[in-house]
């Protein structure tokens, strides 16, 4: 079942946790003894319990990075985007799921800059897909209505679409779709990645490289997310080409040195002070923005 | 005689699960109004079904440069999650024990951090029951 040369460096990193995900075609557990004792594998009752909680990394949102690129002094660039024209030639709910995050990321890159009409575009072709995929209650005439009545309020917008995504999360995993969930989430952090090399390519942005080497922590939870379905058609290129762009980011180095947090209890709030410091050469950036593009045209196809 | 014994679990576990979906769903209602809307929703949605002590191990990267609210909660009343966060060398940063088991807090991060967040019943008041966690930043 697993034949990917690749696959045995996550076999070694994630162990137990990818065989077990694999046997139980895609319930991923993470939920633990709390006396301290191993991942225990379930009976078949808790099996189903661990299919609704069973995703449980967390992805960053696409809107934060794209937050960044405005503050940065970038301009809007709309050659970084998913043309919302080519919606109509994703045939499989694979490739539908990972566009649907594609544009999930576009529209939070367009809303960001104020550039509405586009984001108008962008949510209907959102809303066309997750109902070819089946996703309801999340994106309707009614999301984009409201989005439409707080044109010009930006946070507004940005939660809105973020709502209905995290809404179209929770079908999915009520539904046991969480390979569905975690193609969309792939999706729009593999779109994010490709603006921010691309701007990170003319710009040599110091916060904007230090993102893209952040997004070595992120690349391994979406690599763990997806490893489950491995088998399925589809899954294994995506999988075997992400893991090829983690050999990439294992050239970067993170150094973490741990500070203890300051507490305000009044405004309950804890500064955390902890910090990282991201050492990337410009010869790794370029390898990982050369992958990144071309992962990201075979999804979106071009 | 067996087959319908095994047909009315199969209906059985069906409904509990699909009951279960549905606590959860309105759990999360009611712990996103915890994220008010001066933070934007990071778009996902984490939930556990748990079982007396079990832990559910929730895994999260936090920007450097944003403050992100937390909230935590199962049932449908304050202070039946306990939630936890440790830094990547299991440094503990946070535990909602130490403030009554508020059912949200605040988080500045300074730097990019890789985090786990450890959720598990306030066993006091509940014995099972969905954990649900809502992440919104600004």
């Amino acid at each position: 079942m697993i034949k990917s040369k690749y696959l045995n460096r996550w076999i070694g990193i994630g162990g137990v946790f990818a065989l077990t995900a694999i046997g139980m075609v895609g319930c991923v557990s993470d939920v633990k003894k709390g006396d301290g004792a191993d991942t225990q594998a379930a009976d078949s009752s808790a099996t189903k319990l661990m299919t609704i909680g069973g995703n449980l990394f967390s992805i960053p949102s696409p809107i934060q990075t794209a937050i960044l690129i405005e503050k940065s002094g970038a301009q809007y660039n709309k050659e970084f985007l998913n043309d919302p024209k080519k919606v109509t030639t994703y045939a499989t709910n694979f490739q539908k799921a990972l566009n649907l995050g594609v544009y999930g990321a576009d529209v939070g890159y367009v809303t960001i800059y104020d550039q509405s009409q586009d984001a108008l575009k962008y949510l209907a072709v959102i809303n066309k897909l997750s109902d070819e995929l089946g996703i309801t209650g999340a994106f309707d005439e009614n999301t984009i209505k409201r989005f439409e009545n707080n044109f010009g309020k930006r946070d507004s917008m940005l939660n809105l679409v973020s709502v209905a995504y995290r809404n179209a999360d929770a079908f999915l995993k009520d539904n046991d779709r969480l390979n569905v969930g975690a193609l969309v989430l792939a999706g729009g952090w593999i779109e994010t990645l490709y603006f921010t090399t691309q701007l990170a390519a003319k710009s040599k942005d110091q916060n904007i490289i230090n993102r893209i080497g952040e997004q070595k922590y992120t690349l391994n939870n979406i690599v763990k997310m997806l490893t489950p379905y491995y088998s399925q058609p589809e899954y294994d290129a995506l999988v075997d080409e992400l893991i090829e762009l983690a050999y990439d980011f294992d050239a970067i180095d993170i150094q973490y040195t741990y500070e203890k947090p300051e507490v305000d209890i009044a405004n309950k709030t804890t500064k955390i002070k902890s910090k990282t410091q991201v050492v990337i050469t410009p010869e790794h950036l370029n390898a990982i923005a050369e992958r990144v593009k071309t992962i990201r045209n075979k999804i979106v196809g071009q | 005689m067996t087959f319908r014994i095994m047909m009315a679990m199969l209906v059985a576990g069906f409904v509990f699960v699909g009951t279960a979906s549905a606590q959860c769903d309105s759990i999360a209602k009611i712990c996103a109004n915890n994220v008010t809307a001066k933070y934007i929703s990071d778009g996902q949605s984490y939930r556990a079904l748990l079982n007396g002590d079990e832990v559910a191990e929730f895994h999260a990267t936090f920007y450097g440069g944003s403050t992100y609210r937390i909230a935590g909660c199962s049932g449908f009343t304050d202070g039946n999650l306990v939630f936890e966060i440790y830094d990547e060398d299991h440094n503990r940063l946070f535990a909602s024990s130490d403030y009554k088991n508020t059912p949200y807090w605040d988080f500045e991060f300074g730097s990019t951090i890789d985090c786990t967040i450890e959720a598990k019943l306030n066993t006091i008041n509940v014995g099972s029951g969905c954990a649900t966690l809502v992440i919104g930043f600004k």
